[in-house]
């Protein structure tokens, strides 16, 4: 006897229905675009006119000829070393203090993370008034200090620049990272921290020992967001030196921007664009499996 | 008719009326967001506005500059609903435009106006593309002028230089009295215009054409002559840290006197004059060494992109381009009107000086576009990135890598049949 045919029931049409716009607007926004930019890196067009001349891969082996490109990639690498280590272990080191209870704990946490509201042009701003060689705040101060031979051209020295722009960055974004790990320190169980106390454990031994490990979870979420920031990184740097001076600061966002906008060259522009993304994934694709094994692995125990 | 379906109703009804606003409201894009510039530019709008009662403008600030207002024009053109006008710079970037479809071509309004007799001879080629106008000038201003502070010079006791022997003096003469000679600032504009006055020197008017046009190399015995006088006689002058800086910050070192001289568009002056440092008194100007009696200009157009907005657009050009409205920009932004027929008593000191300067270049045919956009946009840019690696790094070496890369970048703009005779 032939089984009676599966009709849709009118549950599973309201299912679909809620499926269908997510999925519609997944494939609208995310999977059209990627598509388009794939088909765009194998053209030569100015963005305005009406035709395209396809041209296959001469802009993927042009860029990976090119020391700009080459350069550009460098940074990127530098600013993902950076943004694993700087903003993230001083916001653990911040959150660490701020746990101790100490006196305007209040006060402490809104300035710590005020920065972070901050948008990126306006931090842009105010470093660049800040990083003025000659009579900016910081080489004002330094030279109260009696550090001003220390002071730099910041901007201005393709040498120095990075770091001048990753000193500004850090002020920004180290206040997420503070308030992940300050919250994860927060949701530890107490009766974990007076056990290691009574057994006689230094605080040094109870936070490396006891809290670090159980901060896993918000490590994860600050470490990836840091990792996907730094290779996405465009806002501060445009803003504040436009990838100079001479490129030297320049990340793959920014040539991509000057590519498309500066110079009307949209396939090359959108070829910087797939580079990312394969060495985004590249980088980072790692760290999300290994980490959502990690979480699997925390789950199941 | 339940509320949630009241309340879908009246937003359509408010997303309707939106649209039909936006159709209705000629807009004028440009990038000037604040200062004297925003000023100029909404005089400009209002004189606009003034002469017509059919059409209303209003203006739209892009935030940025030329490279994030091409941003938002390319998804206007994409989406199908450009403004009536922006602002453009001139040569190739109007070139760029009209070849892509995208600019109406302004015959009509231009002789209406009469273009070719209002516009110098050395403006209007910038903003025809084979003969078709597709810019109209309304922001002219001169690069090739020195600001320096007087006090500085008194000090110094030096007089105002009239060739490079006599420069490279004054900053040997200004920094034995303790003041850094001469101020630049980091970007991709401000070395490449400094070096203009080199360029200009070793090349000439024609020369500098040529190299416009494709035809002479930047591995040409003259451009490197032109190089090692621009180290020798400039970078040899500038003052520590300027590749740090912004131009405002380098013109607030002349203001305060920090620095004696300071190389910039005439604009610098109406940000001195609105800093209370006078045009005249605290400061004065001479054009460069290789560049007296000559003018070398960057200009501003308003281009018309095809679409419903252009009958409207044709009446604020002729109301844009009349001595009044040239005037009422170029007062407030510290610019030249490119219109000859403005009075030169509206400027002020400085506005009067560059007046001359430009009046004498004219009648010599020795006005010169920012060599800038009159090269293919590509090679235009990494010209500008090239030149300032040269000035923070004026090393053989350095030289070598940016000739050969410029070069490089040449060839290619030949083989693809890029460049243009302007």
């Amino acid at each position: 006897m032939a089984q009676p045919k599966s009709r849709l029931t009118r549950t599973d049409w309201t299912h679909i229905a809620f499926l269908a716009l997510p999925a519609i607007l997944f494939v609208t926004f995310y999977i059209y675009p990627v598509i388009s930019s794939i088909s765009l890196s194998l053209h030569d067009w100015d963005g305005f006119s009406p035709r395209m001349r396809f041209i296959g891969i001469t802009n993927y082996t042009v860029l990976a000829g090119q020391p700009r490109f080459l350069h550009a990639v460098f940074n990127n690498i530098l600013w993902v070393v950076f943004m694993l280590i700087v903003p993230t272990g001083i916001g653990l080191l911040l959150a660490a203090i701020l746990d101790r209870g100490i006196r305007g704990e209040k006060a402490f946490r809104i300035i710590f993370f005020l920065p972070f509201t901050i948008p990126a042009v306006a931090v842009a701003a105010i470093w660049r008034w800040m990083y003025e060689p000659d009579n900016g705040l910081v080489t004002t101060v330094m030279n109260l200090l009696g550090l001003g031979s220390f002071a730099q051209n910041w901007l201005g020295d393709p040498s120095v620049v990075n770091f001048s722009l990753m000193g500004a960055v850090a002020w920004w974004t180290t206040g997420f990272a503070f308030l992940v790990f300050f919250a994860g320190l927060r949701n530890i169980p107490t009766e974990c921290v007076e056990a290691a106390r009574i057994e006689g454990a230094t605080p040094w031994q109870v936070f490396w020992k006891v809290s670090f490990p159980l901060l896993w979870p918000s490590t994860i979420i600050v470490l990836g967001m840091a990792a996907i920031d730094a290779m996405r990184l465009f806002d501060v740097v445009w803003s504040m030196t436009k990838g100079g001076p001479a490129y030297s600061s320049e990340v793959l966002a920014t040539q991509m921007y000057d590519l498309a906008f500066g110079r009307f060259d949209m396939g090359r522009a959108s070829a910087v664009a797939v580079y990312l993304f394969i060495i985004a994934g590249i980088i980072i694709m790692p760290y999300i499996v290994y980490m959502s094994r990690r979480v699997q692995d925390s789950e199941a125990e | 008719m339940k509320k949630s379906n009241w309340l879908a109703a009246l937003g359509l009804a408010m997303l309707a009326t939106t649209a039909v606003q936006a159709q209705e409201n000629n807009e004028i894009w440009h990038y000037y967001a604040a200062g004297s510039e925003l000023a100029g530019m909404n005089a400009l709008i209002d004189a606009a506005n003034s002469a017509t009662d059919q059409y209303e403008f209003s203006g739209v600030v892009i935030p940025g500059n030329v490279v994030e207002l091409r941003r938002q024009l390319q998804t206007a053109f994409l989406g199908g609903r450009p403004p009536a006008l922006y602002q453009s710079s001139m040569a190739f970037e109007l070139k760029t435009f009209a070849d892509g479809g995208q600019l109406h071509p302004l015959t009509d309004v231009w002789a209406a106006i009469d273009g070719d007799k209002i516009f110098p001879e050395g403006v209007q080629r910038v903003v025809k593309v084979e003969g078709v106008p597709f810019g109209v000038p309304f922001d002219l201003s001169l690069i090739n002028n020195v600001f320096y502070n007087k006090e500085a010079f008194e000090k110094a006791g030096i007089e105002v230089p009239t060739d490079w022997a006599s420069f490279t003096a004054a900053c040997d003469a200004l920094r034995t009295a303790g003041y850094e000679p001469l101020g630049n600032a980091g970007g991709t504009f401000w070395s490449l215009y400094n070096f203009y006055a080199a360029l200009v020197s070793v090349l000439g008017e024609d020369g500098y054409y040529k190299m416009a046009s494709g035809e002479l190399g930047f591995d040409s015995p003259e451009f490197s002559e032109a190089l090692d006088l621009y180290r020798d006689s400039m970078v040899s002058c500038y003052a520590k840290n300027w590749s740090g800086k912004t131009w405002t910050q380098t013109a607030d070192d002349l203001v305060n006197g920090n620095t004696g001289m300071f190389m910039m568009g005439i604009w610098a002056a109406g940000y001195m004059e609105g800093a209370g440092f006078k045009a005249g008194e605290g400061f004065d100007m001479f054009q460069a060494p290789g560049t007296v009696g000559k003018s070398i200009f960057q200009m501003d157009v308003l281009a018309v992109p095809e679409g419903p907005g252009v009958a409207a657009a044709d009446e604020f050009i002729k109301a844009a381009t009349t001595p009044e409205g040239q005037a009422a920009f170029a007062t407030l932004k510290g610019s030249l009107a490119p219109n000859i027929n403005v009075d030169p008593a509206v400027y002020g000191y400085a506005g009067a000086t560059f007046t001359r300067q430009f009046s004498e270049a004219s009648a010599n045919n020795a006005v010169l576009p920012n060599l800038f956009f009159l090269l293919p946009t590509d090679l235009g840019t990494e010209f500008g990135v090239q030149i300032e690696r040269f000035a923070i790094d004026p090393s053989d070496a350095v030289k070598s890598e940016m000739i050969s890369t410029l070069e490089g970048f040449r060839q290619e703009a030949l083989a693809e049949n890029a460049f243009i005779k302007w």
